[in-house]
């Protein structure tokens, strides 16, 4: 039957803008689909220069209130590369730590308040709450961990505090370190619950692929499913490229329907997060981890965008895990107070880490006084913007008979399979006074 | 262990006015030990983390920069039935949030304090830069002793 279908999803507000989604098709043949990013160009590099290489992790862990370890952990590390500087290895497991805690919180919020209320047919996490508490509850137990986790670590839930050029300002006690995998080893029901419960609903995940390039990080020694150390690596590419050199993996271009940068590398457009993770280095997963992706049936190679929210549950099983190890062996090792000496100098260097939703890239060069002099940060969603465009190209046609609501549904659910992170720059109320 | 009052601070110092609420957090903890019953947290753009900042208090005292339809500056008090929420939500990811939908999912599961009040300070500039404009600048002494004086009851 012909179709005549005109989907116009739009945000523009130039402080918190997200993504507009307009699709115009005319007698069942599409005339324009597009992803644009209306985001208002933000200028945090131009914030940090002129700052002291002591302030950059602190400046920049305002960027993103989900992701602020993740930010201000590749700010660190970018700093310290361009200085020259080596942390111990206890600090090296510590930062994992805190990092391991970002990863479960934000998989978690993702699948909890934005993913499962799609597979169950809610409008949002307030009426699935009501309908099905227990689930919530679940995420929201799971939530707390994970904010006591980063406080113990990072000094508070977000916009860490311990982390400084060299090492860390505070380390956490042998006694609340045993509490922590106290609770890790006590949190796995509610995973296996919520697990549980998407795999109920598991058939309502859309069932579409498009080959595509998938990028992340990849560590060889020791093979680790990384998401702190290690060379950037891709599906189609055998090798790694170094830290210092991901502005060739990146290739950033000006795209006239986004005011963000968009990116490309073997082909034109690549993905990133869970599911490139998953992708690139899912062997290297913990067994309970594998188990998960096994019961969805997602294997290496998988390329339905859908299934980065069950890569993310996976992961969420794999850091738990993975902390666990890294607990005992902080533990066993014994935990020491460490002084941290740094003195600045001049260097140009980049750091990176994976954020919960993709590799993102921070890289600074500074005086020798230690002023920052220049900044250049690659966040993961900006990476992800070319490929949602292409998906879209994809999926459109294919869903295009099942009409506006349904096509309208499943491109905003395709973006945010996505997990992306558009807006968070800004939290202000908006009211309107009732009495 | 967590006091029976909390305030939050929201916002992000690097927008201007829209960190009002963090700036003021940061000059409401130099008077905490006055106050011993009372948190002061800056929880920044923590999102949903408020569930958890709130969870087993008495009282939660929000403070963030708010549009009233007001004059720059102007702060006012409200509780959550007072109002209601203009925000549109692009549903697309976890970096926006609706604070009132916060409190209405945390009442779902009886984690939201007996009392909940907000201190809304209409902003004059929401961009890029870290100061704050001088509507708001100029009243910073006035903005803390009237959230101080919620800390009493």
């Amino acid at each position: 039957m012909p179709k005549t279908v005109n989907v116009n999803v739009h945000h523009v507000t130039r402080i918190e803008g997200h993504g507009n989604i307009v699709v115009n098709a005319k007698n069942g043949k599409v005339e324009k689909v597009q992803w644009q990013v209306p985001e208002a160009p933000r200028f945090f590099e131009a914030m940090v220069r002129g700052r002291s290489y002591q302030d950059i992790q602190t400046v920049v862990s305002r960027i993103c209130g989900i992701c602020s370890i993740t930010h201000s952990l590749a700010a660190t590390k970018a700093v310290e590369n361009a200085m020259g500087i080596e942390v111990s290895e206890q600090t090296d497991k510590v930062r994992i730590l805190m990092h391991y805690s970002e990863q479960l919180q934000s998989h978690v919020l993702h699948i909890g308040y934005l993913v499962a209320p799609d597979l169950f047919g809610f409008p949002s996490v307030v009426p699935l709450a009501a309908k099905a508490p227990n689930i919530v509850k679940a995420v929201i137990r799971l939530h707390r961990l994970a904010n006591e986790w980063s406080d113990l670590l990072a000094g508070r839930t977000t916009h860490p505090v311990t982390l400084v050029p060299g090492g860390l300002t505070r380390i956490p006690t042998a006694q609340q370190l045993g509490e922590l995998r106290d609770k890790l080893k006590g949190c796995l029901g509610d995973l296996t619950a919520v697990a549980g419960a998407v795999l109920s609903v598991a058939e309502r995940i859309p069932d579409f692929t498009r080959e595509t390039e998938y990028v992340s990080l990849r560590q060889d020694s020791p093979p680790a499913y990384t998401f702190y150390h290690g060379n950037i690596t891709s599906t189609d590419f055998d090798g790694t490229v170094p830290i210092n050199d991901w502005k060739t993996v990146a290739n950033e271009y000006v795209c006239d329907q986004s005011t963000a940068k968009w990116t490309k590398w073997h082909r034109d457009s690549y993905a990133v997060g869970a599911l490139a993770r998953f992708n690139n280095n899912g062997q290297l997963l913990s067994p309970p981890a594998k188990d998960v992706a096994k019961m969805f049936g997602l294997k290496k190679g998988c390329c339905n965008p859908f299934m980065n929210s069950i890569a993310q549950l996976a992961e969420a099983v794999h850091v738990v895990h993975a902390s666990n190890v890294l607990i005992d062996e902080l533990l066993t090792k014994g935990l020491k107070e460490e002084k941290v000496h740094v003195s600045p100098k001049a260097g140009k260097a980049s750091g990176c880490v994976e954020a919960p939703r993709g590799i993102l890239f921070h890289e600074y060069e500074f005086d020798r006084k230690g002023n920052c002099v220049g900044a250049d940060i690659c966040i993961p969603t900006n990476q992800n913007h070319a490929n949602i465009q292409k998906d879209f190209e994809k999926f459109v046609p294919e869903i295009l008979s099942e009409g506006e609501d349904a096509v309208r549904l499943k491109l905003e659910m395709l973006v945010r399979a996505y997990d992306p992170c558009v807006s968070c720059s800004t939290h202000m109320l908006n009211v309107q006074f009732v009495r | 262990m967590k006091n029976p009052i909390v305030v939050l601070g929201l916002g992000n110092p690097l927008m201007a006015d829209e960190g009002i609420g963090v700036y003021l957090i940061e000059r409401l903890a130099q008077l905490a030990p006055q106050y011993p019953g009372v948190d002061f947290v800056d929880a920044g753009t923590a999102s949903m983390s408020v569930l958890h900042l709130i969870e087993g208090r008495r009282k939660a005292v929000f403070v963030d920069c708010a549009f009233m339809g007001e004059e720059p500056g102007v702060i006012r008090r409200f509780t959550p039935e007072d109002v209601r929420s203009t925000k549109v939500l692009a549903q697309q990811s976890l970096h926006e949030t609706d604070l009132l939908r916060i409190l209405c999912l945390a009442r779902q599961f009886d984690q939201a304090p007996e009392r909940v009040i907000i201190f809304g300070i209409q902003p004059g500039l929401v961009a890029l830069g870290g100061d704050l404009s001088p509507a708001l600048s100029g009243r910073i002494d006035g903005y803390i002793l009237e959230i101080l004086s919620e800390l009493h009851t």
